[in-house]
Protein backbone atom coordinates (compact mmCIF):
# COMPACT_ATOMS: atom_id res chain seq x y z
CA UNK A 1 0.00 0.00 0.00
CA UNK A 2 1.48 3.76 -0.69
CA UNK A 3 0.70 5.94 1.69
CA UNK A 4 1.85 9.79 0.63
CA UNK A 5 5.01 10.96 2.80
CA UNK A 6 2.71 13.92 4.16
CA UNK A 7 -0.40 11.46 5.35
CA UNK A 8 2.53 9.24 7.20
CA UNK A 9 4.00 12.15 8.85
CA UNK A 10 0.30 12.75 9.97
CA UNK A 11 -0.67 9.41 11.23
CA UNK A 12 2.43 9.19 13.34
CA UNK A 13 1.43 12.63 14.48
CA UNK A 14 -1.71 11.37 15.50
CA UNK A 15 -0.34 8.72 17.12
CA UNK A 16 2.24 9.59 19.12
CA UNK A 17 1.48 13.66 19.43
CA UNK A 18 0.25 14.47 22.72
CA UNK A 19 -0.31 18.37 20.56
CA UNK A 20 -3.40 19.12 19.30
CA UNK A 21 -3.72 18.66 15.41
CA UNK A 22 -5.37 21.24 13.26
CA UNK A 23 -6.07 21.54 9.58
CA UNK A 24 -5.60 25.07 7.34
CA UNK A 25 -7.93 24.73 4.74
CA UNK A 26 -7.68 26.99 1.68
CA UNK A 27 -11.04 28.75 0.61
CA UNK A 28 -12.09 31.48 -1.65
CA UNK A 29 -9.56 34.37 -0.17
CA UNK A 30 -9.07 33.06 3.02
CA UNK A 31 -7.73 30.32 4.92
CA UNK A 32 -9.60 28.63 8.26
CA UNK A 33 -8.38 26.56 10.80
CA UNK A 34 -10.17 25.35 13.75
CA UNK A 35 -8.11 25.31 16.67
CA UNK A 36 -7.55 24.85 20.41
CA UNK A 37 -6.24 26.87 22.68
CA UNK A 38 -5.23 24.30 25.22
CA UNK A 39 -2.90 21.08 23.93
CA UNK A 40 -5.15 18.95 25.79
CA UNK A 41 -8.56 17.80 26.85
CA UNK A 42 -8.85 17.77 30.68
CA UNK A 43 -11.79 15.96 31.82
CA UNK A 44 -14.39 18.10 33.64
CA UNK A 45 -12.63 20.89 32.62
CA UNK A 46 -12.82 24.26 29.77
CA UNK A 47 -11.67 23.80 26.46
CA UNK A 48 -11.86 26.70 24.19
CA UNK A 49 -11.80 26.51 20.58
CA UNK A 50 -11.52 29.15 17.74
CA UNK A 51 -12.06 29.01 13.93
CA UNK A 52 -9.41 31.46 12.96
CA UNK A 53 -9.91 33.19 9.76
CA UNK A 54 -7.55 34.84 7.63
CA UNK A 55 -8.60 36.92 5.18
CA UNK A 56 -6.82 38.24 1.83
CA UNK A 57 -6.20 41.90 2.03
CA UNK A 58 -9.55 43.46 0.68
CA UNK A 59 -11.82 41.32 1.76
CA UNK A 60 -14.05 41.03 4.79
CA UNK A 61 -16.29 39.02 6.70
CA UNK A 62 -19.41 39.24 9.24
CA UNK A 63 -20.29 40.25 13.09
CA UNK A 64 -23.40 38.26 14.55
CA UNK A 65 -25.08 41.60 13.31
CA UNK A 66 -24.16 42.05 9.82
CA UNK A 67 -25.40 45.74 9.62
CA UNK A 68 -27.30 46.89 6.25
CA UNK A 69 -26.05 43.54 4.20
CA UNK A 70 -24.15 40.42 3.94
CA UNK A 71 -24.81 37.43 6.48
CA UNK A 72 -22.57 36.35 9.26
CA UNK A 73 -20.64 32.63 9.69
CA UNK A 74 -22.78 29.92 10.94
CA UNK A 75 -21.63 26.42 12.21
CA UNK A 76 -22.67 23.09 13.38
CA UNK A 77 -20.87 21.52 16.22
CA UNK A 78 -19.84 17.77 15.53
CA UNK A 79 -18.71 16.76 19.04
CA UNK A 80 -17.70 13.63 20.51
CA UNK A 81 -21.07 12.78 23.10
CA UNK A 82 -20.97 14.26 26.41
CA UNK A 83 -19.27 17.47 25.04
CA UNK A 84 -21.05 20.75 25.41
CA UNK A 85 -20.43 23.80 23.07
CA UNK A 86 -21.44 27.20 24.28
CA UNK A 87 -22.38 29.96 22.48
CA UNK A 88 -20.06 31.57 20.06
CA UNK A 89 -18.35 34.06 21.36
CA UNK A 90 -18.15 37.43 18.68
CA UNK A 91 -14.79 39.77 19.06
CA UNK A 92 -16.03 43.30 18.31
CA UNK A 93 -16.19 44.23 15.40
CA UNK A 94 -15.19 47.19 13.09
CA UNK A 95 -17.93 49.53 11.36
CA UNK A 96 -17.38 49.47 7.43
CA UNK A 97 -19.08 52.70 6.08
CA UNK A 98 -20.02 52.79 2.28
CA UNK A 99 -22.56 55.26 0.56
CA UNK A 100 -25.08 56.15 3.58
CA UNK A 101 -24.69 52.23 4.28
CA UNK A 102 -22.56 50.03 7.01
CA UNK A 103 -22.17 46.68 7.97
CA UNK A 104 -20.22 45.27 10.76
CA UNK A 105 -17.43 42.96 10.20
CA UNK A 106 -13.75 42.01 9.91
CA UNK A 107 -10.75 42.24 7.90
CA UNK A 108 -7.49 40.61 7.88
CA UNK A 109 -8.11 38.05 10.69
CA UNK A 110 -9.92 37.21 13.36
CA UNK A 111 -10.79 33.85 15.61
CA UNK A 112 -14.38 33.30 16.23
CA UNK A 113 -14.10 31.44 19.47
CA UNK A 114 -16.35 28.59 21.06
CA UNK A 115 -16.39 27.39 24.90
CA UNK A 116 -16.73 24.12 25.03
CA UNK A 117 -17.05 21.79 27.96
CA UNK A 118 -15.68 18.41 28.48
CA UNK A 119 -17.44 15.92 30.56
CA UNK A 120 -15.92 14.45 33.49
CA UNK A 121 -15.97 10.70 32.18
CA UNK A 122 -14.37 11.88 28.80
CA UNK A 123 -11.58 8.71 28.66
CA UNK A 124 -8.34 9.61 29.13
CA UNK A 125 -5.67 8.96 26.73
CA UNK A 126 -7.68 9.08 23.81
CA UNK A 127 -8.03 11.49 21.08
CA UNK A 128 -11.41 13.34 20.40
CA UNK A 129 -12.52 14.54 17.18
CA UNK A 130 -14.24 17.99 16.29
CA UNK A 131 -15.62 19.17 13.54
CA UNK A 132 -17.37 22.12 12.31
CA UNK A 133 -19.55 22.68 9.12
CA UNK A 134 -18.32 26.11 8.70
CA UNK A 135 -21.10 28.73 5.90
CA UNK A 136 -20.01 32.22 5.76
CA UNK A 137 -20.02 34.98 3.34
CA UNK A 138 -17.04 36.55 2.09
CA UNK A 139 -17.18 39.74 0.43
CA UNK A 140 -14.65 42.77 -1.03
CA UNK A 141 -16.44 44.73 -4.03
CA UNK A 142 -18.31 41.26 -4.57
CA UNK A 143 -19.81 38.92 -2.15
CA UNK A 144 -18.64 35.37 -2.28
CA UNK A 145 -20.53 32.22 0.20
CA UNK A 146 -18.73 29.54 0.89
CA UNK A 147 -18.39 26.87 3.24
CA UNK A 148 -16.55 23.91 4.94
CA UNK A 149 -15.82 20.93 6.86
CA UNK A 150 -13.43 22.00 9.65
CA UNK A 151 -11.38 19.31 11.92
CA UNK A 152 -9.70 19.26 14.75
CA UNK A 153 -8.54 16.31 17.06
CA UNK A 154 -7.59 16.52 20.56
CA UNK A 155 -6.23 14.21 23.34
CA UNK A 156 -7.79 13.86 26.53
CA UNK A 157 -5.32 13.54 29.42
CA UNK A 158 -5.40 14.56 33.09
CA UNK A 159 -3.42 17.62 32.85
CA UNK A 160 -4.06 20.59 30.80
CA UNK A 161 -1.69 23.35 29.28
CA UNK A 162 -2.13 26.50 26.82
CA UNK A 163 -0.31 25.81 23.25
CA UNK A 164 2.31 28.20 23.09
CA UNK A 165 1.65 28.49 19.50
CA UNK A 166 -2.00 29.69 19.84
CA UNK A 167 -2.30 31.14 23.17
CA UNK A 168 -0.96 34.44 21.90
CA UNK A 169 -3.89 34.34 19.64
CA UNK A 170 -6.62 33.48 22.06
CA UNK A 171 -5.46 35.99 24.69
CA UNK A 172 -5.48 38.83 22.33
CA UNK A 173 -8.90 37.92 20.49
CA UNK A 174 -10.42 37.20 24.20
CA UNK A 175 -9.33 40.99 24.87
CA UNK A 176 -11.94 41.99 22.04
CA UNK A 177 -14.46 40.47 23.40
CA UNK A 178 -17.01 42.69 25.20
CA UNK A 179 -17.12 42.59 28.79
CA UNK A 180 -20.25 43.36 31.13
CA UNK A 181 -19.91 46.83 32.38
CA UNK A 182 -18.20 46.98 35.66
CA UNK A 183 -20.96 47.30 38.44
CA UNK A 184 -20.69 50.73 39.26
CA UNK A 185 -21.79 52.38 35.94
CA UNK A 186 -25.49 52.40 34.77
CA UNK A 187 -26.61 52.43 31.13
CA UNK A 188 -29.88 53.60 30.18
CA UNK A 189 -31.58 54.58 26.80
CA UNK A 190 -34.89 56.61 26.25
CA UNK A 191 -36.52 57.17 22.99
CA UNK A 192 -37.09 60.50 21.14
CA UNK A 193 -38.70 60.84 18.39
CA UNK A 194 -36.50 59.16 15.43
CA UNK A 195 -33.89 58.81 18.20
CA UNK A 196 -32.89 56.80 20.95
CA UNK A 197 -30.21 58.59 23.63
CA UNK A 198 -27.82 55.85 25.26
CA UNK A 199 -26.64 57.28 28.47
CA UNK A 200 -23.93 55.70 30.09
CA UNK A 201 -22.59 56.98 33.52
CA UNK A 202 -18.99 56.11 34.79
CA UNK A 203 -18.32 58.48 37.04
CA UNK A 204 -15.52 59.87 34.51
CA UNK A 205 -16.48 62.10 31.51
CA UNK A 206 -15.93 60.36 28.05
CA UNK A 207 -15.02 61.97 25.09
CA UNK A 208 -15.59 58.95 22.81
CA UNK A 209 -17.81 56.00 21.91
CA UNK A 210 -18.78 54.09 19.57
CA UNK A 211 -22.18 51.73 19.81
CA UNK A 212 -23.03 48.56 17.79
CA UNK A 213 -26.34 46.94 17.97
CA UNK A 214 -27.08 43.75 18.63
CA UNK A 215 -30.25 43.13 17.43
CA UNK A 216 -31.10 43.72 13.93
CA UNK A 217 -33.92 46.28 12.83
CA UNK A 218 -33.50 48.68 15.58
CA UNK A 219 -30.24 51.06 15.11
CA UNK A 220 -29.94 52.25 11.80
CA UNK A 221 -26.33 50.97 10.93
CA UNK A 222 -25.26 53.78 8.77
CA UNK A 223 -26.39 56.92 10.31
CA UNK A 224 -23.55 59.12 12.46
CA UNK A 225 -23.66 58.37 15.87
CA UNK A 226 -23.79 61.74 17.88
CA UNK A 227 -21.25 61.51 21.12
CA UNK A 228 -21.55 64.11 23.89
CA UNK A 229 -19.13 63.88 26.73
CA UNK A 230 -21.02 64.53 30.03
CA UNK A 231 -19.33 65.19 33.08
CA UNK A 232 -19.76 61.63 34.31
CA UNK A 233 -20.27 59.57 31.46
CA UNK A 234 -21.07 59.94 28.00
CA UNK A 235 -24.76 60.66 25.78
CA UNK A 236 -24.84 59.00 22.42
CA UNK A 237 -27.66 59.71 19.99
CA UNK A 238 -28.84 57.00 17.49
CA UNK A 239 -30.99 56.89 14.67
CA UNK A 240 -34.09 53.95 14.62
CA UNK A 241 -34.02 51.83 11.79
CA UNK A 242 -36.41 52.43 8.58
CA UNK A 243 -37.42 48.94 9.55
CA UNK A 244 -38.71 49.63 12.76
CA UNK A 245 -42.31 49.67 13.13
CA UNK A 246 -42.81 48.92 17.08
CA UNK A 247 -40.88 50.63 20.09
CA UNK A 248 -37.92 49.38 21.35
CA UNK A 249 -37.89 47.51 24.42
CA UNK A 250 -34.19 46.63 25.39
CA UNK A 251 -31.40 48.40 23.67
CA UNK A 252 -29.17 45.91 22.95
CA UNK A 253 -25.37 46.24 21.62
CA UNK A 254 -21.21 46.21 22.06
CA UNK A 255 -20.36 49.88 23.05
CA UNK A 256 -16.19 50.50 22.29
CA UNK A 257 -15.07 53.34 25.15
CA UNK A 258 -10.70 53.94 24.13
CA UNK A 259 -10.58 50.28 22.52
CA UNK A 260 -12.73 48.23 25.23
CA UNK A 261 -15.82 46.91 24.44
CA UNK A 262 -18.52 46.17 27.03
CA UNK A 263 -21.83 44.47 26.30
CA UNK A 264 -25.06 46.66 27.04
CA UNK A 265 -28.38 46.16 27.64
CA UNK A 266 -30.55 48.79 28.48
CA UNK A 267 -34.28 49.02 29.14
CA UNK A 268 -35.84 52.01 26.74
CA UNK A 269 -38.26 54.57 28.03
CA UNK A 270 -40.41 56.82 26.26
CA UNK A 271 -39.70 60.59 26.64
CA UNK B 1 -24.71 87.45 -1.47
CA UNK B 2 -23.47 85.11 -3.85
CA UNK B 3 -20.83 83.68 -0.91
CA UNK B 4 -24.36 83.48 1.47
CA UNK B 5 -25.87 81.64 -1.55
CA UNK B 6 -23.82 78.65 -1.64
CA UNK B 7 -23.31 77.56 1.39
CA UNK B 8 -27.04 77.67 2.01
CA UNK B 9 -27.14 76.05 -1.45
CA UNK B 10 -25.44 72.93 0.16
CA UNK B 11 -26.83 72.76 3.46
CA UNK B 12 -30.53 72.48 1.25
CA UNK B 13 -28.42 69.86 -0.73
CA UNK B 14 -27.55 68.01 2.40
CA UNK B 15 -30.48 67.96 4.32
CA UNK B 16 -32.53 66.70 1.25
CA UNK B 17 -29.58 63.56 1.35
CA UNK B 18 -30.01 63.10 5.24
CA UNK B 19 -34.04 63.00 4.80
CA UNK B 20 -33.92 60.85 1.72
CA UNK B 21 -31.98 58.56 3.56
CA UNK B 22 -35.28 57.40 6.20
CA UNK B 23 -37.58 58.77 3.36
CA UNK B 24 -39.19 55.38 2.93
CA UNK B 25 -41.02 54.17 5.91
CA UNK B 26 -44.11 52.05 5.97
CA UNK B 27 -47.25 54.26 6.43
CA UNK B 28 -45.95 57.10 4.85
CA UNK B 29 -46.17 58.40 1.18
CA UNK B 30 -43.78 56.69 -0.98
CA UNK B 31 -41.07 58.92 -2.31
CA UNK B 32 -42.32 60.09 -6.07
CA UNK B 33 -39.91 59.65 -8.63
CA UNK B 34 -39.56 59.38 -12.59
CA UNK B 35 -36.97 56.91 -14.19
CA UNK B 36 -36.17 55.38 -17.12
CA UNK B 37 -36.46 51.45 -18.39
CA UNK B 38 -34.54 49.54 -20.24
CA UNK B 39 -36.49 50.32 -23.04
CA UNK B 40 -36.36 54.06 -22.78
CA UNK B 41 -39.77 54.63 -21.12
CA UNK B 42 -39.86 56.97 -18.50
CA UNK B 43 -42.25 55.76 -15.48
CA UNK B 44 -43.07 58.53 -13.25
CA UNK B 45 -44.71 57.09 -9.63
CA UNK B 46 -47.72 58.89 -9.57
CA UNK B 47 -49.01 57.90 -12.54
CA UNK B 48 -49.51 54.52 -10.80
CA UNK B 49 -52.21 55.57 -8.46
CA UNK B 50 -54.50 53.16 -8.11
CA UNK B 51 -52.33 50.36 -8.87
CA UNK B 52 -49.97 48.26 -6.43
CA UNK B 53 -46.11 48.84 -6.96
CA UNK B 54 -43.37 46.39 -6.37
CA UNK B 55 -39.99 47.57 -6.03
CA UNK B 56 -37.22 44.79 -6.34
CA UNK B 57 -33.56 46.36 -5.96
CA UNK B 58 -31.53 43.87 -8.17
CA UNK B 59 -28.03 42.60 -8.75
CA UNK B 60 -27.41 39.39 -11.61
CA UNK B 61 -24.43 39.11 -10.21
CA UNK B 62 -25.34 39.06 -6.53
CA UNK B 63 -25.41 35.37 -5.06
CA UNK B 64 -28.70 36.23 -2.71
CA UNK B 65 -30.34 37.68 -6.00
CA UNK B 66 -28.98 34.45 -8.02
CA UNK B 67 -30.64 32.44 -5.64
CA UNK B 68 -33.99 33.78 -6.11
CA UNK B 69 -33.60 34.06 -10.15
CA UNK B 70 -31.77 30.51 -10.85
CA UNK B 71 -34.55 28.78 -8.84
CA UNK B 72 -37.26 31.04 -10.98
CA UNK B 73 -38.23 32.03 -7.69
CA UNK B 74 -38.18 35.59 -8.81
CA UNK B 75 -40.02 34.74 -12.33
CA UNK B 76 -42.90 33.25 -10.62
CA UNK B 77 -43.59 36.10 -8.38
CA UNK B 78 -43.58 38.47 -10.85
CA UNK B 79 -45.89 36.56 -13.34
CA UNK B 80 -47.98 35.57 -10.46
CA UNK B 81 -48.32 39.39 -9.18
CA UNK B 82 -48.64 41.17 -12.84
CA UNK B 83 -50.84 38.83 -13.88
CA UNK B 84 -53.23 39.96 -11.13
CA UNK B 85 -52.99 43.67 -12.12
CA UNK B 86 -49.66 44.49 -9.88
CA UNK B 87 -46.90 47.12 -11.18
CA UNK B 88 -43.68 45.28 -10.73
CA UNK B 89 -40.37 47.35 -11.11
CA UNK B 90 -37.00 45.65 -10.92
CA UNK B 91 -34.51 48.38 -10.01
CA UNK B 92 -31.09 48.14 -10.80
CA UNK B 93 -28.62 50.94 -9.01
CA UNK B 94 -25.52 49.49 -9.68
CA UNK B 95 -22.84 52.05 -11.15
CA UNK B 96 -21.11 51.79 -13.97
CA UNK B 97 -18.07 49.77 -12.92
CA UNK B 98 -19.76 47.97 -10.37
CA UNK B 99 -20.94 45.01 -10.12
CA UNK B 100 -24.79 44.18 -11.64
CA UNK B 101 -24.13 47.31 -13.68
CA UNK B 102 -25.79 46.74 -17.17
CA UNK B 103 -26.51 48.94 -20.51
CA UNK B 104 -29.63 48.84 -21.29
CA UNK B 105 -29.78 46.36 -24.15
CA UNK B 106 -27.44 43.82 -21.87
CA UNK B 107 -30.57 44.14 -19.38
CA UNK B 108 -32.83 43.49 -22.32
CA UNK B 109 -30.85 40.33 -23.28
CA UNK B 110 -30.85 39.09 -19.57
CA UNK B 111 -34.21 39.69 -18.95
CA UNK B 112 -35.19 37.13 -21.88
CA UNK B 113 -32.25 34.36 -21.07
CA UNK B 114 -33.56 34.11 -17.45
CA UNK B 115 -37.30 34.86 -18.50
CA UNK B 116 -38.23 37.37 -15.93
CA UNK B 117 -41.23 39.45 -16.60
CA UNK B 118 -41.13 42.40 -14.37
CA UNK B 119 -43.65 45.24 -15.68
CA UNK B 120 -40.01 47.34 -16.41
CA UNK B 121 -36.54 47.48 -15.73
CA UNK B 122 -35.64 50.46 -14.11
CA UNK B 123 -31.71 52.18 -14.78
CA UNK B 124 -30.62 53.29 -11.79
CA UNK B 125 -26.97 53.98 -12.35
CA UNK B 126 -26.50 57.39 -10.32
CA UNK B 127 -28.02 55.46 -7.36
CA UNK B 128 -30.73 58.41 -6.74
CA UNK B 129 -33.98 56.09 -6.51
CA UNK B 130 -32.05 53.69 -4.31
CA UNK B 131 -30.80 56.66 -1.68
CA UNK B 132 -34.78 58.15 -2.20
CA UNK B 133 -35.76 54.63 -0.59
CA UNK B 134 -32.64 54.06 1.41
CA UNK B 135 -32.56 49.97 -0.63
CA UNK B 136 -29.66 48.65 1.29
CA UNK B 137 -29.77 45.07 -0.50
CA UNK B 138 -30.17 43.39 -3.49
CA UNK B 139 -32.67 41.87 -2.85
CA UNK B 140 -34.33 44.68 -1.34
CA UNK B 141 -38.27 44.76 -1.77
CA UNK B 142 -40.90 47.69 -0.99
CA UNK B 143 -44.63 47.83 -1.84
CA UNK B 144 -46.61 50.77 -2.79
CA UNK B 145 -50.27 50.53 -2.31
CA UNK B 146 -52.96 52.48 -4.84
CA UNK B 147 -52.94 55.39 -2.60
CA UNK B 148 -49.43 55.72 -3.18
CA UNK B 149 -48.61 54.71 0.93
CA UNK B 150 -45.63 52.55 1.45
CA UNK B 151 -46.74 49.66 2.77
CA UNK B 152 -44.35 47.03 3.03
CA UNK B 153 -39.82 47.47 2.72
CA UNK B 154 -37.55 44.45 3.93
CA UNK B 155 -36.74 41.46 2.63
CA UNK B 156 -37.98 39.16 0.19
CA UNK B 157 -38.48 36.25 2.66
CA UNK B 158 -37.59 34.87 6.06
CA UNK B 159 -34.52 32.91 5.23
CA UNK B 160 -31.75 35.32 4.92
CA UNK B 161 -29.51 33.08 3.05
CA UNK B 162 -27.91 32.64 -0.61
CA UNK B 163 -28.90 29.01 -0.73
CA UNK B 164 -31.52 28.46 -3.11
CA UNK B 165 -32.51 25.09 -1.08
CA UNK B 166 -34.01 27.56 1.72
CA UNK B 167 -37.30 28.92 -0.69
CA UNK B 168 -39.65 25.53 -0.33
CA UNK B 169 -39.75 26.05 3.08
CA UNK B 170 -39.10 29.99 3.30
CA UNK B 171 -42.31 32.09 3.97
CA UNK B 172 -42.67 34.94 1.13
CA UNK B 173 -43.31 38.63 3.00
CA UNK B 174 -44.00 40.14 -0.22
CA UNK B 175 -45.97 37.26 -1.63
CA UNK B 176 -48.20 37.34 2.11
CA UNK B 177 -48.12 41.40 2.02
CA UNK B 178 -49.82 41.61 -1.42
CA UNK B 179 -52.35 39.12 -0.22
CA UNK B 180 -53.63 40.41 2.79
CA UNK B 181 -53.27 44.06 0.84
CA UNK B 182 -55.62 42.76 -1.85
CA UNK B 183 -58.32 40.83 0.21
CA UNK B 184 -58.65 44.21 2.44
CA UNK B 185 -56.43 43.18 5.34
CA UNK B 186 -53.52 45.56 7.46
CA UNK B 187 -50.19 44.20 6.40
CA UNK B 188 -49.09 42.34 9.30
CA UNK B 189 -45.24 41.97 9.02
CA UNK B 190 -45.22 45.54 7.08
CA UNK B 191 -41.34 45.67 7.73
CA UNK B 192 -38.43 42.99 7.77
CA UNK B 193 -34.63 43.23 7.78
CA UNK B 194 -33.22 43.27 4.10
CA UNK B 195 -30.99 40.25 3.17
CA UNK B 196 -28.45 40.35 0.59
CA UNK B 197 -25.55 41.73 -1.08
CA UNK B 198 -25.00 45.66 -0.70
CA UNK B 199 -26.27 47.72 -3.37
CA UNK B 200 -23.04 48.93 -5.25
CA UNK B 201 -23.69 52.19 -5.19
CA UNK B 202 -21.68 54.72 -6.64
CA UNK B 203 -19.21 56.17 -4.31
Amino acid sequence: MHIPQRARVLVLLLIFSCASVAQRLSAKHAQLELISQQSTSVPGGQLWLGVHFILEKGWHIYWVNPGDSGQPPVFQWQLPPGFVAGEVQWPRPEKMQHSQMADYGYHDETLLLLPVQTPKQAPKNQRINIGAEAKWLICREVCIPDHAHLQLSVPVAENGSDDPKVAPLFAGTKQLLPKPLPSAWRARAESRGTKVVLTLTTGKSIASAEFFPLEENQIESGAAQEVSAKPAGVQITLQKSDQLLHPISRLKGVLVLAGKAYAVEAPVTEQ
Amino acid sequence: MKKLLKPALYLSILSVLVLSAVAAKVGDAAPDFTATDSNGQQHHLASYKGKYVVLEWHNQGCPYTKKHYESGNMQRLQQEWTAKGVVWFTVISSAPGAQGYVTASQENDYLKKIHASPTAVLLDPEGTLGHMYAAKTTPHMYIIDPQGTLIYNGAIDDHPTSDASDIASSKNYVSTALQEALSGKPVTQAATRPYGCSVKYKD
